[in-house]
């Protein structure tokens, strides 16, 4: 074997695992050098690029996020993070779930019981069902604006016109997980919000009614209900997020940024451009006998924004990680303020012959059911949300101009903004102006909300 | 041209894993399909016709419906609202069903005066067996089109809501 020079040996030791383990007595170092830690984490803790680079390479989790990242990415106005406060928000609705799987059994004997068991004799009970509560509700208006988000930046264009369309999944998924767990209290509240939205099921042409009982397991909302609705809420739909949001995230780093330009401000790819195929060499040259040879292929894929001047991206860790961090820190602390100052609601135990003044359905389904007391319901509850959903889907397969520049977008924004104020407009007038009988009512005389 | 072993092959692949699917849909939809749907209700006697009287509405616990007097005429109804599933409570105020999801309202009848719901409230088969009222609680058929208006009268006073 070949001897090293001096220069050579001391780069050498500076990343290779083999002797960049910290040297020295003390027992954390020892551990370190010990077999057992080096089985698990391979690479040590080098403050040098490639040892950043390593880093990446080797930790599981931090492998999620790519080695580099352009340096406009750290700006908190580029995104203003909504997509990793929705993960965040996931995360925490994932563990205070299950703590409260733990004192909860889906029957309609002993769900209320249940509650109120969680309320007055669990330690932290009645908090982690007020931080669970708010981060569902949180996570809806999160995702909603990480759309909008999207949207108003034009990121949804070619070539990310998949990963918005699993976007709108990851919405949908929200909501249902959000209704599902809804009903898991079976106080007054959720058993007639439930039964106001899967009542919708049955204007759904031909197949309606028996839809309905397929989601609520027979002819009204039952013990059948509650076991399909927690089943839904703690198994299918988690996973469902969880592969989604997988795909997800992964096809960020495949897509590329979409890094705002200063020169023009507009979002746009930062993938390599890729030169038009040419054509083989023609048969005078020397070197074409006939045959096509391949010495490697490049998907486009590949080359994602990644691959930019060194000035143009920073490492991951710690700049992008450290803001995500904090930010998950804040998201943390905030449910927890709020789970502190404003409890989950509980209302009476569920009846099924006596409807509360007013039945409420959840607030991010309250537009829908402004909307279903002014339109016959197969339009107003079947067919405009449906249609939302397909023109949601279809967008950017819809949407042809390539431009991302706002200014020369104007029928697109202007459009959306419009639905999309229109859909707020609705859900504040169902949600606050409008109590018994669906009257309206100004929220200042008497509060009909109840989140 | 003939087809190609390789090309049999993935066409073979093709359509047997469409029919698993089809086969695997099929049965998660038998298995989580609702079984006991006719089971439900029952046959019950309301008495005499006239502990109902004209003008009035009377809930039924035992059936969880309502008996209806509209002007001599006799109605079992079910209290879900057809629109979207409330249960519909009587005003004695006003003499009509309000329900107080989307504020729509019924006469004495049933049928439909006002708001969101398609059609009036759906009706339970009510017959007079010697001088009793039995009401079939598994017979329950669609509500009168919102076009009828047979036994509207004008309201008694105030609404409820």
């Amino acid at each position: 074997m070949a001897e090293h020079t001096a220069e050579e040996s001391a780069h050498r030791d500076a990343l290779e695992p083999t002797t960049a383990f910290a040297p020295g007595g003390g027992l954390t170092s020892r551990i370190k050098r010990s077999n057992v830690w080096r089985s698990m984490f391979r690479h040590p803790t080098l403050d040098t690029p490639r040892g950043r680079a390593l880093q990446s390479f080797s930790n599981f989790f931090l492998h999620l996020y790519p080695v580099k990242v352009p340096a406009r990415v750290l700006r908190l106005r580029y995104s203003f993070r909504l997509g990793f406060i929705a993960t965040v928000l996931f995360l925490i609705l994932v563990v205070t779930g299950v703590y409260l799987m733990f004192f909860y059994t889906p029957a309609v004997g002993s769900a209320y019981g249940d509650m109120q068991h969680l309320r007055t004799s669990v330690g932290f009970g009645q908090l982690v069902r007020n931080v669970h509560r708010w981060s569902a509700h949180l996570m809806v208006l999160v995702v909603v604006l990480h759309l909008a988000r999207t949207f108003f930046a034009g990121a949804y264009k070619k070539p990310r016109e998949f990963n918005w369309v699993l976007g709108v999944t990851l919405l949908l998924l929200t909501l249902g997980l959000s209704f599902t767990g809804y009903l898991l209290p079976w106080d007054q509240l959720s058993y007639w919000a439930v039964t106001v939205g899967t009542n919708l099921v049955q204007y759904v042409p031909l197949l309606g009614s028996s839809l309905q009982n397929l989601l609520i397991g027979g002819d009204q909302i039952g013990q059948a209900t509650l076991l399909r609705f927690y089943a839904l809420h703690v198994a299918v739909l988690p996973s469902a997020v969880v592969l989604t949001l997988c795909v997800h995230i992964w096809r960020v780093r495949k897509d590329g940024f979409a890094v705002e330009r200063p020169s023009t401000g507009a979002f746009e790819e930062e993938a390599t451009a890729v030169p038009a195929p040419t054509a083989p060499a023609t048969a005078s040259s020397a070197l074409y006998d006939g045959r096509t040879r391949v010495l490697g292929v490049v998907d486009r894929e590949s080359i994602t924004a990644e691959e930019r001047t060194v000035e143009d991206t920073v490492f991951t860790w710690p700049h992008l990680l450290v803001r995500h961090v904090v930010v998950a820190l804040g998201v943390a602390a905030t449910v927890l303020a709020l789970g502190v100052a404003f409890a989950a609601p509980l209302r009476g135990l569920a009846n099924p012959n006596q409807t509360p003044e007013p039945a409420k359905a959840p607030w991010y389904f309250a537009g829908l059911q402004e909307l279903l007391s002014h339109f016959d319901p197969l339009v107003a509850g079947i067919l405009v949300p449906m249609g939302a959903v397909l023109v949601l889907v279809l967008l950017p397969y819809i949407d042809r101009n390539p431009s991302t520049v706002a200014r020369e977008r104007k029928v697109a924004i202007v459009i959306f903004s419009g639905l999309l104020a229109l859909a707020v407009a609705l859900t504040v007038v169902g949600t606050f102006f409008r109590g018994p009988g669906w009257h309206f009512i100004a929220p200042w005389t008497h509060w009909y909300v109840e989140l | 041209m003939a087809s190609t072993r390789r090309e049999v092959l993935r066409t073979g692949w093709k359509v047997g894993g469409a029919c698993l699917a089809v086969a695997a849909g099929w049965t998660l939809f038998e298995s989580l399909r609702p079984l006991s749907r006719g089971s439900k209700g029952a046959v019950l006697e309301l008495g005499d016709p006239t502990n109902y009287p004209a003008d009035t509405a009377t809930f039924v616990t035992e059936g969880r419906l309502f008996v209806a007097n509209a002007g001599g005429h006799l109605f079992a109804l079910s209290p879900r609202c057809p629109h979207l599933g409330c249960r519909v409570p009587f005003c004695d105020s006003s003499g009509r069903f309000e329900c107080p999801c989307h504020g729509s309202r019924f006469d004495l009848g049933g049928e439909w005066i006002q708001g969101p719901a398609p059609r009036g409230m759906d009706r339970y088969d009510l017959q007079l067996v010697e001088g009793v009222l039995v009401v079939d609680t598994s017979k329950l058929s669609a509500g009168p089109d919102r076009g009828a208006h047979d036994y509207l009268t004008p309201p008694k006073g105030p609404a409820c809501q």
